[in-house]
Protein backbone atom coordinates (compact mmCIF):
# COMPACT_ATOMS: atom_id res chain seq x y z
CA UNK A 1 0.00 0.00 0.00
CA UNK A 2 0.94 3.38 -0.84
CA UNK A 3 1.32 5.82 1.70
CA UNK A 4 -0.59 9.05 2.23
CA UNK A 5 1.83 11.38 1.35
CA UNK A 6 2.52 10.02 -1.58
CA UNK A 7 -1.23 9.29 -2.81
CA UNK A 8 -1.95 12.93 -2.21
CA UNK A 9 0.76 13.99 -4.02
CA UNK A 10 0.47 12.23 -7.27
CA UNK A 11 -3.15 13.20 -6.81
CA UNK A 12 -2.10 16.27 -7.55
CA UNK A 13 0.28 16.20 -9.96
CA UNK A 14 -2.75 14.21 -11.81
CA UNK A 15 -5.47 17.14 -11.35
CA UNK A 16 -2.78 20.02 -12.03
CA UNK A 17 -2.58 20.10 -15.71
CA UNK A 18 -6.31 20.06 -16.15
CA UNK A 19 -6.79 22.58 -13.29
CA UNK A 20 -3.85 25.21 -14.43
CA UNK A 21 -5.52 25.08 -17.97
CA UNK A 22 -8.91 25.86 -16.55
CA UNK A 23 -7.58 28.54 -14.13
CA UNK A 24 -5.46 30.25 -17.38
CA UNK A 25 -8.43 30.06 -19.85
CA UNK A 26 -11.70 30.07 -17.55
CA UNK A 27 -11.44 31.25 -14.47
CA UNK A 28 -8.44 34.16 -15.28
CA UNK A 29 -10.48 35.43 -17.90
CA UNK A 30 -13.74 35.45 -16.13
CA UNK A 31 -11.71 37.68 -13.19
CA UNK A 32 -10.48 39.81 -15.60
CA UNK A 33 -14.12 40.64 -16.94
CA UNK A 34 -15.24 41.41 -13.74
CA UNK A 35 -12.60 44.42 -13.78
CA UNK A 36 -13.08 45.18 -17.21
CA UNK A 37 -15.89 46.07 -15.82
CA UNK A 38 -15.34 48.98 -13.15
CA UNK A 39 -13.03 50.86 -15.46
CA UNK A 40 -13.42 53.35 -18.38
CA UNK A 41 -12.65 51.10 -21.44
CA UNK A 42 -12.92 52.74 -24.98
CA UNK A 43 -10.78 51.69 -27.65
CA UNK A 44 -8.50 49.96 -25.22
CA UNK A 45 -8.54 47.09 -22.72
CA UNK A 46 -5.64 48.56 -20.90
CA UNK A 47 -6.89 48.66 -17.86
CA UNK A 48 -4.02 49.16 -15.57
CA UNK A 49 -3.86 52.93 -17.26
CA UNK A 50 -7.78 53.64 -17.45
CA UNK A 51 -9.91 55.77 -14.91
CA UNK A 52 -11.65 53.65 -12.18
CA UNK A 53 -15.05 54.14 -12.08
CA UNK A 54 -16.29 52.07 -10.10
CA UNK A 55 -20.35 50.84 -10.71
CA UNK A 56 -20.79 53.90 -13.24
CA UNK A 57 -20.51 51.08 -16.00
CA UNK A 58 -23.47 49.10 -13.75
CA UNK A 59 -25.50 52.08 -13.39
CA UNK A 60 -25.23 53.28 -17.08
CA UNK A 61 -26.13 50.19 -18.12
CA UNK A 62 -29.19 49.73 -15.50
CA UNK A 63 -30.52 53.14 -16.21
CA UNK A 64 -30.78 52.07 -20.62
CA UNK A 65 -33.79 50.93 -21.84
CA UNK A 66 -31.95 49.10 -24.22
CA UNK A 67 -30.50 46.77 -21.57
CA UNK A 68 -33.53 45.76 -19.74
CA UNK A 69 -34.96 45.37 -23.15
CA UNK A 70 -32.24 42.74 -23.76
CA UNK A 71 -32.39 41.30 -20.62
CA UNK A 72 -36.00 40.80 -20.95
CA UNK A 73 -35.52 39.32 -24.37
CA UNK A 74 -32.93 37.02 -23.55
CA UNK A 75 -34.92 35.75 -20.45
CA UNK A 76 -38.06 35.15 -22.54
CA UNK A 77 -36.21 33.59 -25.31
CA UNK A 78 -35.01 31.00 -22.57
CA UNK A 79 -38.24 30.92 -21.21
CA UNK A 80 -40.34 30.03 -24.40
CA UNK A 81 -37.26 28.02 -26.11
CA UNK A 82 -36.50 25.72 -23.68
CA UNK A 83 -40.56 24.58 -23.46
CA UNK A 84 -40.46 24.06 -26.57
CA UNK A 85 -36.51 22.33 -26.43
CA UNK A 86 -38.03 19.62 -23.89
CA UNK A 87 -41.98 19.13 -25.36
CA UNK A 88 -39.93 18.12 -29.13
CA UNK A 89 -37.78 16.71 -26.88
CA UNK A 90 -40.23 14.50 -25.41
CA UNK A 91 -42.01 13.76 -28.11
CA UNK A 92 -39.09 12.60 -30.13
CA UNK A 93 -37.82 10.23 -27.60
CA UNK A 94 -40.96 9.02 -26.98
CA UNK A 95 -41.74 7.91 -30.12
CA UNK A 96 -38.22 6.20 -30.36
CA UNK A 97 -39.51 3.54 -27.90
CA UNK A 98 -42.91 3.63 -29.59
CA UNK A 99 -42.01 2.88 -33.29
CA UNK A 100 -40.79 -0.92 -33.84
CA UNK A 101 -37.25 -1.91 -33.40
CA UNK A 102 -36.38 -1.82 -37.10
CA UNK A 103 -37.37 1.83 -37.43
CA UNK A 104 -36.09 2.67 -33.91
CA UNK A 105 -32.09 3.14 -35.41
CA UNK A 106 -33.31 5.31 -38.10
CA UNK A 107 -35.48 7.54 -36.10
CA UNK A 108 -32.32 7.98 -33.84
CA UNK A 109 -29.90 8.97 -36.98
CA UNK A 110 -32.82 11.51 -37.78
CA UNK A 111 -32.57 12.89 -34.93
CA UNK A 112 -29.63 13.19 -34.58
CA UNK A 113 -28.58 15.27 -37.64
CA UNK A 114 -29.26 18.67 -36.18
CA UNK A 115 -26.58 18.18 -33.70
CA UNK A 116 -24.09 17.03 -36.18
CA UNK A 117 -24.56 20.62 -37.99
CA UNK A 118 -22.54 23.67 -36.69
CA UNK A 119 -25.03 25.89 -35.01
CA UNK A 120 -23.18 28.42 -37.48
CA UNK A 121 -23.99 26.82 -40.60
CA UNK A 122 -28.02 25.54 -38.60
CA UNK A 123 -29.17 29.25 -38.19
CA UNK A 124 -27.52 30.32 -42.29
CA UNK A 125 -29.85 26.94 -42.94
CA UNK A 126 -32.44 28.80 -41.26
CA UNK A 127 -31.53 32.01 -42.94
CA UNK A 128 -32.25 30.92 -46.25
CA UNK A 129 -35.55 28.76 -45.67
CA UNK A 130 -37.11 32.05 -44.07
CA UNK A 131 -36.14 34.15 -46.91
CA UNK A 132 -39.05 35.80 -48.10
CA UNK A 133 -38.29 36.01 -51.88
CA UNK A 134 -37.69 32.18 -52.34
CA UNK A 135 -37.97 30.75 -48.92
CA UNK A 136 -40.25 27.55 -48.79
CA UNK A 137 -41.48 28.79 -45.63
CA UNK A 138 -43.19 32.22 -46.64
CA UNK A 139 -44.03 30.05 -50.26
CA UNK A 140 -46.44 27.26 -48.73
CA UNK A 141 -47.67 29.99 -46.39
CA UNK A 142 -48.53 31.43 -49.31
CA UNK A 143 -49.64 28.86 -51.45
CA UNK A 144 -52.37 27.29 -48.60
CA UNK A 145 -53.56 30.88 -48.86
CA UNK A 146 -52.92 32.09 -44.98
CA UNK A 147 -51.26 35.19 -46.12
CA UNK A 148 -51.41 36.92 -49.04
CA UNK A 149 -47.62 37.66 -49.32
CA UNK A 150 -44.70 35.98 -48.03
CA UNK A 151 -43.86 37.55 -44.38
CA UNK A 152 -40.73 39.51 -44.02
CA UNK A 153 -39.74 36.97 -41.56
CA UNK A 154 -36.29 38.64 -40.54
CA UNK A 155 -37.41 42.22 -41.01
CA UNK A 156 -40.33 42.41 -38.50
CA UNK A 157 -39.54 42.35 -34.74
CA UNK A 158 -41.87 39.94 -33.88
CA UNK A 159 -41.11 37.32 -36.64
CA UNK A 160 -38.03 37.66 -36.66
CA UNK A 161 -38.17 36.61 -32.43
CA UNK A 162 -40.30 33.49 -33.47
CA UNK A 163 -37.36 32.74 -36.66
CA UNK A 164 -34.80 33.02 -33.94
CA UNK A 165 -36.58 30.27 -31.51
CA UNK A 166 -37.71 28.24 -34.14
CA UNK A 167 -34.20 28.08 -35.75
CA UNK A 168 -32.57 27.20 -32.50
CA UNK A 169 -35.32 24.58 -31.65
CA UNK A 170 -34.60 23.23 -34.75
CA UNK A 171 -31.17 21.61 -32.68
CA UNK A 172 -31.98 21.91 -29.19
CA UNK A 173 -35.29 19.66 -29.44
CA UNK A 174 -32.61 16.97 -30.98
CA UNK A 175 -31.03 17.68 -27.80
CA UNK A 176 -33.15 17.57 -25.29
CA UNK A 177 -34.20 14.31 -26.94
CA UNK A 178 -31.05 12.27 -26.62
CA UNK A 179 -30.85 12.98 -22.90
CA UNK A 180 -34.58 12.33 -22.26
CA UNK A 181 -34.24 9.15 -24.40
CA UNK A 182 -30.96 8.03 -21.68
CA UNK A 183 -34.20 8.09 -19.04
CA UNK A 184 -36.53 6.70 -20.79
CA UNK A 185 -34.71 2.98 -21.37
CA UNK A 186 -34.49 3.12 -17.18
CA UNK A 187 -37.95 2.33 -16.78
CA UNK A 188 -38.92 -0.78 -16.19
CA UNK A 189 -40.85 -2.66 -18.84
CA UNK A 190 -43.12 -3.70 -15.90
CA UNK A 191 -44.34 -0.67 -14.56
CA UNK A 192 -45.67 -0.01 -18.07
CA UNK A 193 -47.40 -2.84 -18.83
CA UNK A 194 -48.81 -3.05 -15.02
CA UNK A 195 -50.02 0.03 -15.50
CA UNK A 196 -51.36 -1.30 -19.28
CA UNK A 197 -53.31 -4.11 -17.47
CA UNK A 198 -54.87 -1.21 -15.04
CA UNK A 199 -56.78 0.29 -18.46
CA UNK A 200 -54.57 3.58 -17.86
CA UNK A 201 -54.64 5.10 -21.40
CA UNK A 202 -51.30 6.19 -23.07
CA UNK A 203 -51.96 9.97 -21.89
CA UNK A 204 -52.00 8.95 -17.82
CA UNK A 205 -49.59 6.60 -18.08
CA UNK A 206 -47.35 9.48 -19.45
CA UNK A 207 -48.55 12.16 -16.54
CA UNK A 208 -48.99 9.72 -13.96
CA UNK A 209 -45.98 6.86 -14.31
CA UNK A 210 -43.54 8.00 -16.99
CA UNK A 211 -42.98 11.55 -16.12
CA UNK A 212 -42.71 11.26 -11.96
CA UNK A 213 -39.80 8.26 -12.69
CA UNK A 214 -37.71 10.32 -15.37
CA UNK A 215 -37.97 13.50 -13.09
CA UNK A 216 -34.87 13.85 -12.52
CA UNK A 217 -33.72 13.18 -16.33
CA UNK A 218 -36.25 16.33 -17.55
CA UNK A 219 -34.54 18.13 -14.66
CA UNK A 220 -31.12 17.80 -15.51
CA UNK A 221 -32.28 18.35 -19.03
CA UNK A 222 -34.04 21.75 -18.08
CA UNK A 223 -31.09 23.29 -16.67
CA UNK A 224 -28.76 22.39 -19.67
CA UNK A 225 -31.01 24.08 -22.18
CA UNK A 226 -31.56 26.52 -20.00
CA UNK A 227 -28.05 26.99 -19.36
CA UNK A 228 -27.31 27.18 -23.15
CA UNK A 229 -30.44 29.27 -23.97
CA UNK A 230 -29.27 31.82 -21.85
CA UNK A 231 -26.09 32.52 -23.11
CA UNK A 232 -27.38 31.83 -26.92
CA UNK A 233 -24.82 33.75 -29.31
CA UNK A 234 -24.05 32.17 -32.38
CA UNK A 235 -27.50 32.00 -33.77
CA UNK A 236 -29.11 35.52 -33.22
CA UNK A 237 -25.15 36.38 -34.63
CA UNK A 238 -26.14 34.63 -37.51
CA UNK A 239 -29.77 34.81 -38.60
CA UNK A 240 -30.45 38.21 -37.20
CA UNK A 241 -27.82 39.72 -36.16
CA UNK A 242 -29.65 41.02 -33.39
CA UNK A 243 -31.91 42.71 -35.80
CA UNK A 244 -34.13 44.46 -36.87
CA UNK A 245 -32.83 47.23 -34.65
CA UNK A 246 -31.68 45.33 -31.78
CA UNK A 247 -35.01 43.53 -30.86
CA UNK A 248 -33.53 40.03 -31.40
CA UNK A 249 -30.47 40.92 -29.56
CA UNK A 250 -29.61 38.86 -26.55
CA UNK A 251 -26.83 40.12 -23.83
CA UNK A 252 -24.59 37.58 -25.35
CA UNK A 253 -25.05 38.78 -29.17
CA UNK A 254 -25.24 42.69 -27.43
CA UNK A 255 -21.93 42.13 -25.76
CA UNK A 256 -20.12 40.53 -28.76
CA UNK A 257 -21.14 44.13 -30.64
CA UNK A 258 -19.98 45.68 -28.10
CA UNK A 259 -16.65 44.38 -27.48
CA UNK A 260 -15.62 43.83 -31.14
CA UNK A 261 -17.54 45.95 -33.38
CA UNK A 262 -17.87 49.29 -31.19
CA UNK A 263 -14.58 48.27 -28.27
CA UNK A 264 -16.53 49.57 -25.52
CA UNK A 265 -14.87 47.09 -23.42
CA UNK A 266 -15.68 48.32 -20.12
CA UNK A 267 -19.46 48.54 -20.84
CA UNK A 268 -19.94 45.21 -22.71
CA UNK A 269 -18.07 43.71 -19.86
CA UNK A 270 -20.93 44.66 -17.99
CA UNK A 271 -23.11 42.38 -19.96
CA UNK A 272 -21.15 40.00 -20.01
CA UNK A 273 -20.67 39.57 -16.31
CA UNK A 274 -25.10 39.86 -16.04
CA UNK A 275 -25.28 36.97 -17.86
CA UNK A 276 -22.58 35.29 -16.56
CA UNK A 277 -24.45 35.96 -13.15
CA UNK A 278 -27.69 34.20 -14.65
CA UNK A 279 -25.88 31.37 -15.92
CA UNK A 280 -24.34 30.89 -12.26
CA UNK A 281 -27.96 31.28 -10.82
CA UNK A 282 -29.02 28.24 -12.83
CA UNK A 283 -25.81 26.68 -12.04
CA UNK A 284 -26.12 26.34 -8.27
CA UNK A 285 -28.82 23.95 -9.05
CA UNK A 286 -26.62 21.91 -10.93
CA UNK A 287 -23.48 22.16 -8.88
CA UNK A 288 -25.28 20.56 -6.00
CA UNK A 289 -25.68 18.05 -7.97
CA UNK A 290 -22.14 17.52 -8.77
CA UNK A 291 -20.56 15.34 -5.59
CA UNK A 292 -23.63 13.13 -5.84
CA UNK A 293 -22.95 12.32 -9.51
CA UNK A 294 -19.15 11.67 -9.37
CA UNK A 295 -18.14 8.61 -7.94
CA UNK A 296 -15.30 8.44 -5.50
CA UNK A 297 -13.45 6.02 -3.80
CA UNK A 298 -14.38 7.02 -0.52
CA UNK B 1 -45.99 0.41 -24.51
CA UNK B 2 -49.84 -1.64 -25.59
CA UNK B 3 -49.49 -3.70 -28.63
CA UNK B 4 -52.20 -2.24 -30.83
CA UNK B 5 -52.86 -4.40 -34.12
CA UNK B 6 -49.47 -4.74 -36.13
CA UNK B 7 -50.58 -3.11 -39.26
CA UNK B 8 -52.16 0.06 -37.32
CA UNK B 9 -48.67 0.51 -35.61
CA UNK B 10 -46.79 0.28 -38.99
CA UNK B 11 -48.82 2.66 -40.24
CA UNK B 12 -48.63 5.38 -37.09
CA UNK B 13 -44.97 4.36 -36.65
CA UNK B 14 -44.25 5.56 -40.56
CA UNK B 15 -45.97 8.52 -39.97
CA UNK B 16 -44.39 9.63 -37.21
CA UNK B 17 -40.85 8.71 -38.89
CA UNK B 18 -41.93 10.77 -41.55
CA UNK B 19 -43.07 14.24 -39.43
CA UNK B 20 -39.79 13.83 -37.83
CA UNK B 21 -37.52 13.09 -40.24
CA UNK B 22 -39.65 16.11 -41.85
CA UNK B 23 -38.18 18.60 -39.14
CA UNK B 24 -34.99 17.38 -39.06
CA UNK B 25 -33.89 16.87 -42.44
CA UNK B 26 -36.02 19.79 -44.52
CA UNK B 27 -33.87 22.17 -43.66
CA UNK B 28 -30.55 20.23 -44.90
CA UNK B 29 -32.72 18.95 -48.11
CA UNK B 30 -33.32 22.48 -48.96
CA UNK B 31 -29.84 23.42 -48.64
CA UNK B 32 -28.99 20.22 -50.93
CA UNK B 33 -31.82 21.29 -53.35
CA UNK B 34 -30.61 24.71 -53.66
CA UNK B 35 -26.88 23.53 -54.01
CA UNK B 36 -27.28 21.53 -57.60
CA UNK B 37 -29.75 24.96 -59.23
CA UNK B 38 -28.17 26.31 -61.96
CA UNK B 39 -26.94 29.75 -60.34
CA UNK B 40 -28.76 32.47 -60.54
CA UNK B 41 -31.97 30.52 -61.00
CA UNK B 42 -32.01 29.87 -57.17
CA UNK B 43 -33.53 33.42 -56.66
CA UNK B 44 -36.26 32.80 -59.37
CA UNK B 45 -39.64 33.72 -58.24
CA UNK B 46 -41.74 31.09 -58.30
CA UNK B 47 -39.97 29.43 -56.03
CA UNK B 48 -38.72 25.63 -57.56
CA UNK B 49 -38.67 22.80 -55.08
CA UNK B 50 -36.50 20.87 -57.88
CA UNK B 51 -34.19 21.94 -60.64
CA UNK B 52 -35.26 22.20 -63.98
CA UNK B 53 -31.79 21.29 -64.74
CA UNK B 54 -29.84 19.92 -61.51
CA UNK B 55 -26.30 20.36 -62.05
CA UNK B 56 -23.25 20.06 -60.20
CA UNK B 57 -21.73 23.59 -61.43
CA UNK B 58 -21.76 24.65 -57.74
CA UNK B 59 -19.50 22.41 -56.35
CA UNK B 60 -16.98 22.58 -59.19
CA UNK B 61 -16.93 26.61 -58.40
CA UNK B 62 -16.62 26.02 -55.27
CA UNK B 63 -14.29 23.36 -54.40
CA UNK B 64 -11.93 25.11 -57.04
CA UNK B 65 -8.87 27.77 -56.40
CA UNK B 66 -11.05 30.79 -56.14
CA UNK B 67 -12.36 29.37 -52.72
CA UNK B 68 -10.98 28.28 -49.25
CA UNK B 69 -13.45 25.62 -48.26
CA UNK B 70 -10.94 22.53 -48.08
CA UNK B 71 -8.81 24.57 -46.42
CA UNK B 72 -11.27 25.58 -43.41
CA UNK B 73 -11.85 21.74 -43.27
CA UNK B 74 -8.45 21.25 -43.23
CA UNK B 75 -8.36 23.81 -40.44
CA UNK B 76 -11.27 22.52 -38.46
CA UNK B 77 -9.27 19.14 -37.92
CA UNK B 78 -5.99 20.29 -37.06
CA UNK B 79 -8.33 22.50 -34.25
CA UNK B 80 -10.23 19.78 -33.45
CA UNK B 81 -8.10 16.67 -33.42
CA UNK B 82 -5.51 18.67 -31.40
CA UNK B 83 -8.36 19.71 -29.12
CA UNK B 84 -9.47 16.62 -28.45
CA UNK B 85 -6.12 14.62 -28.09
CA UNK B 86 -4.98 16.88 -25.63
CA UNK B 87 -8.28 17.18 -23.44
CA UNK B 88 -8.31 13.39 -22.93
CA UNK B 89 -4.89 12.78 -22.19
CA UNK B 90 -5.51 15.87 -19.50
CA UNK B 91 -9.31 14.58 -18.19
CA UNK B 92 -8.19 11.01 -17.76
CA UNK B 93 -5.40 11.95 -15.55
CA UNK B 94 -7.70 14.28 -14.04
CA UNK B 95 -10.68 12.17 -14.00
CA UNK B 96 -8.04 9.49 -12.66
CA UNK B 97 -6.66 11.33 -9.99
CA UNK B 98 -10.45 12.95 -8.57
CA UNK B 99 -12.18 9.51 -8.63
CA UNK B 100 -9.36 7.39 -7.65
CA UNK B 101 -6.70 8.63 -5.50
CA UNK B 102 -7.39 10.74 -1.95
CA UNK B 103 -6.03 13.83 -1.64
CA UNK B 104 -6.82 16.90 0.23
CA UNK B 105 -7.66 19.16 -2.62
CA UNK B 106 -9.92 16.19 -4.42
CA UNK B 107 -13.25 17.95 -3.82
CA UNK B 108 -12.27 21.62 -4.65
CA UNK B 109 -10.36 20.23 -7.86
CA UNK B 110 -13.46 18.68 -8.70
CA UNK B 111 -15.70 21.72 -8.39
CA UNK B 112 -12.94 23.78 -10.28
CA UNK B 113 -13.49 21.49 -12.91
CA UNK B 114 -17.23 21.18 -13.14
CA UNK B 115 -18.20 25.17 -12.29
CA UNK B 116 -15.88 25.51 -15.54
CA UNK B 117 -18.77 23.49 -17.32
CA UNK B 118 -21.29 26.24 -16.96
CA UNK B 119 -19.17 29.41 -18.03
CA UNK B 120 -20.80 31.37 -20.76
CA UNK B 121 -18.54 32.13 -23.56
CA UNK B 122 -19.01 35.59 -23.70
CA UNK B 123 -17.77 36.66 -20.36
CA UNK B 124 -14.33 34.96 -20.88
CA UNK B 125 -14.31 36.11 -25.03
CA UNK B 126 -12.47 39.52 -24.70
CA UNK B 127 -9.69 38.52 -22.19
CA UNK B 128 -8.93 35.45 -23.77
CA UNK B 129 -8.84 37.41 -26.76
CA UNK B 130 -6.50 40.07 -24.85
CA UNK B 131 -4.15 37.15 -23.70
CA UNK B 132 -3.67 35.27 -27.55
CA UNK B 133 -2.91 39.03 -28.69
CA UNK B 134 -0.06 39.55 -25.85
CA UNK B 135 0.99 35.66 -26.58
CA UNK B 136 1.63 36.60 -30.17
CA UNK B 137 -0.76 33.91 -31.05
CA UNK B 138 -3.55 35.23 -32.68
CA UNK B 139 -4.12 33.81 -36.16
CA UNK B 140 -3.01 30.74 -35.34
CA UNK B 141 -4.07 27.36 -34.42
CA UNK B 142 -3.18 27.39 -31.30
CA UNK B 143 -5.57 30.38 -30.13
CA UNK B 144 -8.08 27.66 -30.98
CA UNK B 145 -6.60 24.29 -30.14
CA UNK B 146 -6.02 25.12 -26.30
CA UNK B 147 -8.82 26.79 -25.36
CA UNK B 148 -11.05 24.51 -27.01
CA UNK B 149 -9.16 21.60 -25.10
CA UNK B 150 -9.67 23.73 -21.94
CA UNK B 151 -13.43 23.74 -22.63
CA UNK B 152 -13.85 20.38 -23.46
CA UNK B 153 -12.52 19.68 -20.13
CA UNK B 154 -15.31 19.72 -17.55
CA UNK B 155 -17.30 17.24 -19.47
CA UNK B 156 -15.04 14.78 -21.08
CA UNK B 157 -13.55 14.61 -17.04
CA UNK B 158 -17.31 13.80 -16.32
CA UNK B 159 -17.84 11.14 -19.00
CA UNK B 160 -14.20 9.51 -18.23
CA UNK B 161 -14.83 9.18 -14.26
CA UNK B 162 -18.36 7.37 -14.93
CA UNK B 163 -16.70 5.19 -16.63
CA UNK B 164 -13.95 4.22 -14.30
CA UNK B 165 -16.73 3.45 -11.84
CA UNK B 166 -17.06 0.17 -13.11
CA UNK B 167 -13.20 -0.59 -12.81
CA UNK B 168 -13.21 -2.80 -9.81
CA UNK B 169 -10.56 -1.45 -6.99
CA UNK B 170 -9.58 -5.21 -6.58
CA UNK B 171 -8.17 -5.02 -10.35
CA UNK B 172 -6.23 -1.47 -9.35
CA UNK B 173 -5.29 -2.81 -6.07
CA UNK B 174 -3.91 -5.90 -6.94
CA UNK B 175 -1.41 -4.23 -9.75
CA UNK B 176 -0.32 -2.11 -7.55
CA UNK B 177 0.79 -5.32 -5.30
CA UNK B 178 2.49 -6.54 -8.76
CA UNK B 179 4.71 -3.50 -8.08
CA UNK B 180 2.84 -1.40 -11.31
CA UNK B 181 2.95 2.64 -10.13
CA UNK B 182 -0.21 4.91 -10.35
CA UNK B 183 0.52 5.79 -14.37
CA UNK B 184 1.50 2.05 -15.41
CA UNK B 185 -1.78 1.03 -13.55
CA UNK B 186 -4.07 3.73 -15.26
CA UNK B 187 -2.70 3.58 -18.95
CA UNK B 188 -2.65 -0.69 -18.68
CA UNK B 189 -5.40 -1.20 -16.85
CA UNK B 190 -7.72 1.49 -16.08
CA UNK B 191 -8.01 3.02 -19.63
CA UNK B 192 -8.15 -0.13 -21.39
CA UNK B 193 -11.56 -0.68 -19.90
CA UNK B 194 -12.86 2.19 -19.75
CA UNK B 195 -12.41 2.67 -23.29
CA UNK B 196 -16.05 3.52 -24.67
CA UNK B 197 -16.10 6.23 -21.70
CA UNK B 198 -12.78 7.92 -23.55
CA UNK B 199 -14.22 7.40 -26.95
CA UNK B 200 -17.50 8.85 -26.20
CA UNK B 201 -15.91 12.05 -24.50
CA UNK B 202 -13.61 12.30 -27.70
CA UNK B 203 -16.36 12.36 -30.29
CA UNK B 204 -18.02 15.00 -27.89
CA UNK B 205 -15.44 17.40 -27.67
CA UNK B 206 -14.81 16.84 -30.95
CA UNK B 207 -18.05 17.89 -32.32
CA UNK B 208 -17.84 21.00 -29.59
CA UNK B 209 -14.64 22.05 -30.94
CA UNK B 210 -16.02 21.81 -34.75
CA UNK B 211 -18.63 24.10 -33.80
CA UNK B 212 -17.71 26.73 -31.75
CA UNK B 213 -17.25 29.80 -33.36
CA UNK B 214 -17.32 32.40 -31.13
CA UNK B 215 -13.42 32.00 -30.43
CA UNK B 216 -12.86 30.80 -33.50
CA UNK B 217 -14.31 34.30 -35.16
CA UNK B 218 -12.59 36.33 -32.58
CA UNK B 219 -8.90 35.01 -33.05
CA UNK B 220 -9.01 34.02 -36.48
CA UNK B 221 -9.87 37.64 -37.49
CA UNK B 222 -10.17 37.30 -41.58
CA UNK B 223 -7.03 34.91 -42.24
CA UNK B 224 -8.26 32.36 -44.36
CA UNK B 225 -5.07 30.59 -43.58
CA UNK B 226 -6.99 29.56 -40.31
CA UNK B 227 -10.48 30.51 -40.49
CA UNK B 228 -12.24 27.14 -39.50
CA UNK B 229 -15.01 25.78 -40.64
CA UNK B 230 -18.06 27.77 -39.18
CA UNK B 231 -16.44 31.04 -39.52
CA UNK B 232 -15.33 30.28 -42.96
CA UNK B 233 -19.33 29.54 -44.13
CA UNK B 234 -20.53 32.51 -42.55
CA UNK B 235 -17.96 34.82 -43.84
CA UNK B 236 -18.68 33.16 -47.50
CA UNK B 237 -22.50 33.37 -47.19
CA UNK B 238 -22.30 37.27 -46.25
CA UNK B 239 -19.82 37.47 -49.40
CA UNK B 240 -22.25 35.97 -51.98
CA UNK B 241 -24.89 36.47 -50.70
CA UNK B 242 -26.61 36.70 -54.51
CA UNK B 243 -24.69 33.61 -55.29
CA UNK B 244 -26.82 31.50 -52.90
CA UNK B 245 -26.82 27.73 -54.66
CA UNK B 246 -22.85 28.69 -54.26
CA UNK B 247 -23.21 28.94 -50.59
CA UNK B 248 -25.41 25.92 -50.64
CA UNK B 249 -22.94 23.76 -52.34
CA UNK B 250 -20.34 24.63 -49.79
CA UNK B 251 -21.98 24.40 -46.80
CA UNK B 252 -23.36 21.01 -48.13
CA UNK B 253 -19.18 20.34 -48.35
CA UNK B 254 -18.35 21.76 -45.14
CA UNK B 255 -21.21 19.86 -43.44
CA UNK B 256 -20.88 16.18 -44.79
CA UNK B 257 -17.74 14.73 -42.86
CA UNK B 258 -18.82 15.44 -40.04
CA UNK B 259 -22.42 14.02 -40.99
CA UNK B 260 -21.41 10.90 -42.03
CA UNK B 261 -19.11 10.39 -38.56
CA UNK B 262 -21.93 11.34 -36.53
CA UNK B 263 -24.69 8.66 -37.88
CA UNK B 264 -21.47 6.06 -37.92
CA UNK B 265 -21.13 6.75 -34.19
CA UNK B 266 -24.56 7.55 -33.06
CA UNK B 267 -24.53 4.58 -30.80
CA UNK B 268 -21.40 5.72 -29.10
CA UNK B 269 -22.36 9.47 -28.36
CA UNK B 270 -25.94 8.34 -27.19
CA UNK B 271 -24.57 6.44 -24.64
CA UNK B 272 -22.22 8.67 -23.64
CA UNK B 273 -24.65 11.41 -23.37
CA UNK B 274 -26.64 9.25 -21.45
CA UNK B 275 -23.89 8.25 -18.98
CA UNK B 276 -24.07 12.18 -18.59
CA UNK B 277 -27.27 12.81 -17.95
CA UNK B 278 -28.31 10.38 -15.82
CA UNK B 279 -27.08 9.75 -12.24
Amino acid sequence: MISNKIETRTGMVLVLPAVLGLVIFNYYPIVQSFVYSFFDLEFTTDWLNAPFIGFRNYAVVMASDQFWYTFLFTAGFTLVAVTLDLSLGMAFALATFYVPGKMRGLLRAIIIVPWAIPKVIQASMWRWMLNTDVGPIGDVLVRIGLVSEPPLFLMDRYLAMGSVVAAYTWKGASIAAFFLMGGLALIPREVTESAIVDGANAVRRFFSITLPIIMPTVFVALLYRSQDALRVFDVVYTLTGGGPGNSTDTLSSFAYNAYFRFAQFGRASTYAVVTFILVALVGTFYISRVRRNFSFRE
Amino acid sequence: MKKPSSYKHSITSGFIVFIIGFWCLFPLAWMFITSIKPLGTEYRIPVEYWPSQPTLDNYRTVLGERFTIQRSLLNSAVVSTGAVLGTLLLSSLSAYGISRLRFKFRTASLYIMQIAGMIPPIVIIAPTFVLMRSLGLLRTYWAMIIPNMVYALPLSSFLIASYFANVPFEIEDAAKIDGAGTLRTLFRIVLPIAAPGIFSAGVLAFLGSWGEFMLANTVSIGSAAVETVPVAILSFSRAFDLQWAWVAAGTMVSILPVLLAVIVFQRVIVSGLSAGSLK
